[in-house]
């Protein structure tokens, strides 16, 4: 008889996630530079996504940099001023910049 | 988790960081792509641990030791997401698939009926990001500076799209396809994770797929059912779908018309300095291997036999040859492939038995050739592009004789 009640309720429920809970993605700390520039980062770009998305570009020069700043805005619709893009710009060519190219 | 949480939780390690590429190397144009990024101390949901990028989106790449087999295990791999939110928790008994736009009866299919109600096919396939290897090129171009492991071949299988279409009955004037998958961004605003495909470039061989390698979709590859496009690049192979609309009309979407473009000329190239007024999708992948062992910097002994072990693929012609070079591509000798059983869009894995007869460095290439006679150029000969799409350089590793 409990066999035959196993079966029933696999038969009413046939699909089973390998993973039945919630999965939870780790969060990871990236090596930061401190600087001036930092507090626009991290209240314009770490909502939408992690240092390290931005720190793998690679070195960049300033235009690349700032370029990335104006996509987030016109694509990604990101509400970031013009003063906090600027200020997000020069972090991230003073910190992660390649000054060796304009 | 709010993000304000992000320096509290400051709980493990650096991920992978590209920096410190030298000037010299940043103008000497296209080289090896990077190759000494050690796999992180944090293992992702169903995954072992990878080389990591980034935790939001998870950004996650192979190692290169992995691209010995003809199939890459589900907890290795690669990942690749746009959005900050994608779906932590999906529930297969309720979670459908809607189907809707220019058709004759608009679809909600449950999990249980794509399983129960088609027929059931698999397509042993490669999945490689466009951006695969983008570190090799110079200067270095925007986006994620992946080595060569943003890629992996798996058995999927599912339903096919022609079967769901033909089931909702297509109007006449339908023409294109969007995708939707349930990734989302941070501001509403922001555009979804579309992709649009004309009906023309859809076969029998596009499945929505809910199970790869025999097991359920881990989460962070698409978990409960994904696109799967085989020969294209996987910008294509939308995950955690969850819509597909029929048109008669092209929506302009950012992730179609700027994303995911190489310039629409012949050599697909330009410079820095004079950008392709014009561009086009990157689409189809073009032919590849990858060497998976030895790696980078591994120990060999004198006069011991070495088998050199590797993937190769290309779009769905089929890799006709696999060559090998120890002496710096002076001359080449085939390497052994396998059967080619697994189709043609997948991996052909290829070994290759040598005795080594110096002490010291030697660098092993591969270079595969597909069946229409395409073959991999030198990573030298590869010119430039903005997104860094499309490398397939001749692989290379340099190894230590002792």
């Amino acid at each position: 008889m409990k066999k035959l009640i196993l079966i029933a309720a696999l038969l009413a429920s046939p699909l089973f996630a390998q993973v039945k809970e919630k999965i939870e993605v780790p969060y990871v700390a990236f090596p930061i530079k401190m600087g001036k520039g930092f507090d626009a980062l991290q209240a314009n770009c770490l909502m939408c996504h992690s240092f390290g998305y931005m720190i793998n570009q690679g070195r960049q020069p300033r235009k690349f940099w700032r370029g990335k700043v104006d996509k987030m805005i016109k694509e990604f619709k990101a509400p970031i001023g013009e003063e906090a893009a600027k200020a997000v710009t020069d972090y991230l060519y003073k910190y992660y910049g390649n000054q060796k190219l304009k | 988790m709010k993000r304000r949480d992000f320096f509290k939780k400051a709980a493990v390690v650096a991920g992978a960081v590209a920096m410190g590429t030298t000037t010299a190397e940043a103008n000497a144009g296209t080289h090896q792509p990077i190759d000494n990024r050690k796999v992180s101390d944090v293992a992702f949901p169903e995954k072992r641990p990878l080389i990591m990028y980034s935790d939001r989106p998870p950004l996650l790449e192979t190692p290169r030791d992995v691209f010995t087999s003809a199939l890459t295990p589900n907890d290795q791999f690669f990942v690749r997401w746009h959005m900050p939110d994608i779906p932590t928790f999906i529930d297969p008994d309720t979670f459908t698939i809607s189907v809707n736009g220019l058709v004759e009866r608009e679809l909600k299919i449950s999990l249980n009926d794509l399983k129960t109600k088609f027929e059931q096919v698999e397509v042993t396939a490669v999945l490689q990001c466009g951006g695969n290897s983008r570190s090799a090129y110079a200067p270095i171009p925007g986006g994620i500076q992946w080595g060569s492991g943003a890629m992996g071949c798996a058995t999927w299988k599912g339903v096919r799209l022609s079967d769901i279409l033909d089931h909702a009955g297509l109007k006449k004037d339908a023409e294109w396809i969007g995708f939707n998958g349930s990734e989302k961004a941070a501001y509403y605003e922001t555009p979804n994770f579309v992709r649009e495909l004309h009906l023309d470039e859809l076969d029998d061989h596009v499945i929505l797929a809910y199970q790869m390698n025999g097991e359920d979709l881990p989460y962070l590859n698409g978990y409960p059912l994904r696109l799967v496009l085989p020969g294209y690049y996987s910008d294509s192979w939308v995950k955690m779908l969850s819509n597909i609309t029929v048109t008669n009309e092209y929506k302009h979407l950012f992730f179609m018309d700027v994303a995911y473009r190489v310039p629409d000329n012949k050599c697909e190239c330009e410079t820095p300095e004079k950008r392709a007024p014009k561009t086009k999708p990157i689409t189809k992948m073009n032919v590849k291997s990858v060497i998976g062992y030895p790696t980078n910097g591994a120990k060999v002994n004198n006069k011991s036999a070495v088998v050199v072990r590797g993937v190769a693929f290309d779009d769905g012609h089929g890799v006709r040859d696999v060559l090998v070079s120890l002496d710096n591509g002076k001359t080449w000798d085939k390497a052994l492939l396998d059967d080619g059983k697994q189709g043609r869009y997948a991996y052909r894995t290829f070994r290759y038995t040598f005795k080594p007869k110096k002490f010291g460095k030697m660098t092993i290439m591969t270079k595969a050739i597909n069946k229409i006679g395409e073959e991999q150029p030198f990573a030298k000969d590869i010119p430039w592009n903005h997104g860094g799409y499309k490398y397939n350089g001749i692989d290379e590793v340099t190894v230590e004789v002792v």
